[in-house]
């Protein structure tokens, strides 16, 4: 443990935390769209810049919070005038690709940006290649999607633009998208994402479902619990063991 | 591409706290089925009095067949098994296995296998709860009139 001097305050840090850490567990704000904390930093976003100085060393400069590892000595200003600058640049460029998304105009307002300097890009989805979306895909071990093409042309896509075959519907790329960009549905027992249509794995008493029945199966493998661990829902399992219980112990 | 998971940073609870040698006792036999308990969880996680937000539920299977059904916090949890995240961990300080909230992806897969279906989601947030033994107090037990559920050191 060591301190760093954040905003005038003096914060315990560890080794190998991030500046974003220790500034949120100091309940410091620091805006983020592209940090998750089931996965390694990015920096796609640029929204979580800091000045750092400091260390020996002349000057300030920007970094990503979110990725900086905390050091003894360091000296991290959140609210500077270049650091709100730079975020409100940031997010000018940001509402000009996504000018329909609430989750990136919110964060604009906040940085007191109401309207992009930039002419919106309203033919797109609000898609902001933050890659939460490719990164929680590959870290569940199924890299089913990927960002594909370059510069102004990136997307995130699937293999030959078809339904990917390592998909397993679970739905977690919806779920992390901080912009609501990959619409799931569900309907008929079935899910529908990224083209391409799960069955759902019901309940065998009551035929509620949570999860797909490749997600079912690949969650047993990964996890090696027997497949049937997943038959009831939890409504249905606490019913049936506290009949079980009350048998045993009344 | 690296996808491994956040360093967890310092342990918030280093120390086993006071608490720790307890265990919450269920006692289905006193159980009234009056769901007092549903209630207090209710309120003291979410500050409102509505069951559907309570991580304990109680059961009443005809006359004097009620029980509380509530997280077993087994030594080989399933949820945490499952969970490809590690968003479901045991706490040092209460021994109780505790959802990450900023962790959690919802991919829903605890939920099914929990063999014994304590693991939830909050209507009111859409969030994956469970009990969490209230950080080593549990107000269920606090609540209950009946003394099915207590807050003690097990008897062998």
């Amino acid at each position: 443990m060591f301190l760093i001097d954040m905003d005038g305050q003096r914060l315990e840090a560890a080794e190998g935390e991030t500046l974003l850490t220790v500034a949120r567990r100091a309940c410091i704000e620091i805006p983020t769209l592209c940090f998750h904390a089931a996965l390694s930093p990015h920096g796609a976003c640029r929204l979580c810049v800091v000045e750092v100085s400091g260390q020996d060393r002349p000057g300030s400069r920007l970094v990503t919070s979110c990725e900086y590892p905390a050091a003894p000595d360091l000296v991290v200003d959140t609210r500077s005038e270049k650091v709100l600058r730079a975020r409100r640049d940031v997010a000018d460029l940001l509402v000009a690709r996504a000018p329909r998304s609430s989750a990136v105009r919110r964060v604009a307002l906040s940085l007191g940006v109401e309207k992009t300097s930039f002419e919106p890009d309203t033919d797109r989805d609000n898609c902001i290649l933050c890659g939460l979306c490719t990164r929680i895909c590959a870290r569940l071990g199924h890299c089913a999607i990927t960002i594909m093409g370059r510069g102004s042309d990136a997307r995130v896509g699937t293999p030959l633009d078809g339904p990917p075959p390592g998909c397993v519907g679970c739905g977690s790329c919806a779920n992390v998208c901080p912009t609501d960009n990959i619409p799931v549905a569900e309907a008929g027992g079935k899910r529908t994402i990224w083209d391409r249509s799960f069955d759902l794995h019901r309940c065998t008493m009551c035929g509620r479902a949570y999860i797909t029945k490749e997600q079912m199966e690949y969650r047993a493998r990964a996890s090696g619990l027997d497949e049937g661990y997943f038959d009831l829902c939890d409504e249905c399992s606490r019913r049936s063991i506290a009949s079980k219980m009350l048998e045993h112990v009344l | 591409m690296t996808t491994t998971a956040l360093p967890l940073g310092p342990d918030p609870h280093p120390s086993a706290g006071p608490h720790a040698d307890r265990v919450l006792v269920v006692t289905p036999s006193r159980c009234s089925g009056c769901r007092t308990c549903e209630l207090a969880c209710a309120v003291a996680h979410g500050r409102q009095m509505m069951p559907a937000r309570s991580r304990v539920r109680a059961y009443s299977l005809g006359e004097k067949r009620n029980i509380p059904i509530m997280c077993l916090q087994c030594d080989s949890a399933a949820c945490a098994r499952v969970c490809p995240v590690e968003a479901l961990v045991r706490s040092a300080a209460t021994g109780a296995i505790e959802v990450i909230q900023d962790r959690c992806i919802r991919c829903l897969a605890c939920i099914p296998a929990c063999p014994f279906g304590n693991i939830t989601i909050d209507p009111s947030v859409s969030r994956v709860v469970k009990c969490d033994l209230c950080g080593g107090n549990p107000i269920c037990a606090q609540f209950c009139p009946t003394g099915t559920l207590v807050f003690d050191v097990p008897r062998r």
